[in-house]
């Protein structure tokens, strides 16, 4: 045991040779541990360093602090309510005000506007959108202005002006962002310095024209400046607030050693671009007069163009049904090609010319070329319209069709009828022909001379072949008859004979009456033979007393027997009279 | 790397035609004073180091006119303009320095005799240069016409800001 003991003293003591010094250490860090004082004052010095770490690390130190907080502010508020009052009041007063101000600005802006746009033109076409969609003029003015679009973001640093970060839409033409940044930074400077203004925020909307503007965001080392088109919403400025705000959270170590080097600020990129804010117009491109008047012509030309089409087509399509009715044309092809319509079939001589049935305004239309090739027609009255060409009727016959026979009806001379019956079969279209119903007129003429010839008696003196005075008229007008009659009968074709018959009255014997009337006869064939009639045609014959002309009753009456007459009759004729 | 610089000076003594002269290359006898600022933007290289410099011509300084200090914030370097010509713009120039220095600090600076091509008129004494050096200033005279020395200078001055 006291070896034991004096072991563990020796031991001890070697203890307290060899680690005195770090047993005094561990001592003073018990004693450290120990003490909460000490403790306090150590976390004290590195409590700013764990905050701006927790800050880096997700800020988790804010959330867990946070209900804390909370619950301290209620417990202050709770028990001395004029502390946080006064605490606050500084940071309320201009809060307030710049929000009723913004909200003011706001209501100016949007009164302006209405007013600008109650009076122009836009305005009038507004007010009828505002009539027609039965909604408030007031809405569909922000239909309308409430069109924008974020086209650059700048965030720049406070006070050298040059820009850490910059974003851009990808069609907005852009200047050297560093020297617009650098121009605004000074147009800031100057107006902070101009108006003396104690708000540090200073210059906050720069109007550029008529519908850019400049939104500027401050921070305490750098700013946000968002040029913007349109009339964007007034939200997004707290949007631009928040993120100013951020970035001073996130960087504001780095912000406030600025040397140059805009690297470390690359990491807001993404959230700038987010920035890059856009409302479309709800109708999207306003169509220009000049458009709708282009569309307009386009279409009225289109129109004309196809209505002239149309028709020229139904004309070509009319025409061509004229066409088709037409008698004596047979269409075989008719195409357009080219603009040109071609035509080709079969026309007969007699057919109208296919041309000549264009109307005046198709003609300026319709340019055609035709290839007929002849033909008859079958149609009746082609066969009738070629029958009256070829046999060119008197006005006195009139030619009809039954079926495929001509016919022939009312008065013709001999010389047509022989045409007729010669050329009726050679007419296209005909087999048949009819002359039944023609009246001859030189077969009436000879009729009627011959009647009239047979009327005529050539007296004589009582027991004489001398002729009793003054007949030379009658004998004239026999030999002009008998001459008509040879004429008519040789273009008949009739072998007519004209006999001369001699007459004696009943006085004296019948033996030298027979002779006497012989004689009587004879003279009057010497007579007509003498001035040309071909003797020929001629018949004499005496008849004495047995066929007088009249019965003797008394003396005078004897004298109407001393005559010669007319007769004919035919020689071999098939057709008689 | 982006770099604000500020050309500071009395009025006419060639800032702005320092500025063209260098970002574009180009020098015109016309004066037309600069209202206001006017800003343009070179791109430069120190060794590996691409720097695009951010150049803000101010108006000159005179006794109607001050220039607007805080056009000076946030700027890396100045460049202090006086005219050779005219002795009285050494003295704006530096006290253009002074007032700057009070408004945002030091920061690397420059200052040039502008139009040294005018040896002529030329009204300052190297007496009194030596007297600005030995406060270690650094002087750079120069040309905006003939172009001397004016791309060295802004190159020297981005170099100085690099280095701080
Ligand atoms: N000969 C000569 N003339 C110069 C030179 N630099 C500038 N000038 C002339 O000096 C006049 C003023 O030049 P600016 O460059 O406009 O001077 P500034 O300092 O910008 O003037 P403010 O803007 O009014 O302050 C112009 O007529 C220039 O042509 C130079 O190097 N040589
Ligand atoms: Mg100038």
């Amino acid at each position: 045991m006291s070896s034991k003991t004096a072991e563990s003293k020796t031991l001890d003591s070697l203890k307290d040779l060899m680690l005195k010094p770090e047993k005094e250490q561990i001592q003073r860090i018990e004693d450290r541990l120990d003490d909460p004082m000490v403790r306090a004052k150590e976390i004290s010095q590195t409590l700013p360093e764990a905050i701006s770490l927790s800050i880096i690390n997700n800020n988790k130190l804010s959330r867990v602090i946070q209900p804390v907080i909370d619950e301290s502010i209620k417990v202050s508020v709770k028990n001395n309510p004029k502390a946080l009052a006064d605490a606050i009041f500084p940071v309320l007063g201009p809060g307030i005000r710049k929000a009723i101000s913004s909200t003011i600005m706001g209501m100016i802006q949007s009164l302006n506007q209405m007013l600008n746009h109650s009076f122009s033109i836009q305005g009038l076409k507004w007010r009828f959108e505002a009539f027609k969609t039965k909604k408030q003029f007031a809405e569909i003015i922000l239909l309308h202005t409430l069109v924008y679009q974020v086209e650059q973001i700048f965030l720049i640093h406070r006070d050298s002006g040059i820009v850490l970060e910059h974003v851009v839409t990808k069609d907005a033409i852009t200047q050297d962002p560093d020297l617009v940044s650098g121009m605004l930074t000074a147009i800031q400077n100057f107006v902070k310095d101009s108006f003396q203004t104690d708000d540090e925020d200073g210059l906050e909307t720069l109007r550029i024209g008529s519908d850019r503007s400049v939104w500027i965001e401050n921070g305490e080392q750098a700013l946000i400046a968002a040029v913007i088109r349109g009339t964007p919403p007034l939200n997004l400025r707290i949007k631009y607030r928040e993120l100013i705000e951020e970035i001073h959270i996130k960087s504001g170590a780095a912000l406030k050693k600025f040397n140059g080097d805009s690297l470390p600020f690359s990491i807001f990129r993404e959230q700038l671009k987010d920035g890059l804010h856009f409302q479309e117009k709800v109708n999207k491109k306003q169509i220009s007069f000049l458009t709708w008047f282009i569309i307009f012509l386009i279409l009225t030309s289109l129109g004309l163009w196809g209505f002239s089409l149309f028709k020229t087509n139904m004309m070509w399509t009319g025409y061509l049904e004229r066409l088709k009715n037409q008698k004596g044309l047979i269409i075989v092809s008719a195409q357009k090609n080219q603009g040109i319509y071609h035509i080709s079939g079969l026309r007969d001589p007699l057919a109208k010319d296919p041309l000549n049935l264009l109307q005046k305004e198709e003609e300026k239309r319709i340019k055609i070329t035709t290839h007929w090739k002849p033909f008859y027609s079958l149609d009746p009255g082609f066969i009738l319209q070629r029958a009256h060409k070829l046999l060119k009727p008197p006005s006195t016959i009139k030619l009809e069709l039954s079926g495929n026979s001509i016919l022939a009806r009312g008065k013709a001379s001999q010389d047509w009828i022989e045409t007729f019956q010669k050329t009726a079969l050679t007419i296209p279209g005909i087999d048949g022909f009819e002359e039944g119903l023609i009246q001859n007129i030189d077969k009436e003429k000879l009729n009627n001379t011959v009647k009239g010839l047979m009327a005529i008696k050539v007296y004589f003196e009582n027991n004489s072949t001398n002729l009793v005075k003054e007949q030379e008229q009658r004998l004239t007008q026999v030999y002009q008859k008998i001459k008509a009659i040879q004429m008519l009968q040789f273009k008949l074709k009739e072998p007519l004979q004209i006999v001369i018959t001699g007459h004696a009255d009943s006085s004296g014997t019948e033996k030298l009456n027979l002779k006497l009337s012989r004689n009587r006869a004879e003279n009057i064939f010497n007579y007509l033979t003498g001035l040309g009639i071909n003797s020929s045609f001629l018949t004499i014959s005496g008849v004495g007393n047995n066929k007088p002309l009249k019965k003797e009753n008394d003396k005078d009456d004897r004298q109407y027997n001393r005559a010669v007459s007319f007769d004919t009759f035919y020689l071999l004729s098939t057709k008689g009279s | 790397m982006k770099k604000k610089i500020c050309m500071l000076g009395a009025f006419a003594v060639g800032k702005t035609s320092l500025v063209e002269r260098y970002v574009h290359s180009i020098f015109s006898d016309k004066y037309h004073t600069t209202v206001g600022v006017k800003i343009e933007k070179m791109q430069t290289a120190i060794g590996e180091e691409i720097v695009d410099l951010i150049i803000w011509d101010l108006h000159g300084e005179d006794e109607f006119q001050h220039v607007q200090l805080s056009y000076l914030k946030g700027s890396s370097g100045l460049i202090y303009v006086a005219d050779g010509t005219r002795k009285s713009t050494l003295a704006t120039a530096l006290n253009l320095k002074e007032i700057a220095e009070k408004t945002i600090g030091k920061v690397p600076f420059i200052l040039v005799l502008n139009k040294m091509d005018l040896q002529d008129q030329w009204e300052i004494d190297d007496l009194t240069l030596k007297d600005i050096e030995d406060k270690g200033i650094i002087v750079v005279q120069t040309s905006a016409k003939t172009g001397d020395e004016v791309k060295h200078t802004f190159q020297l001055l981005t170099k100085k800001m690099l280095d701080k």
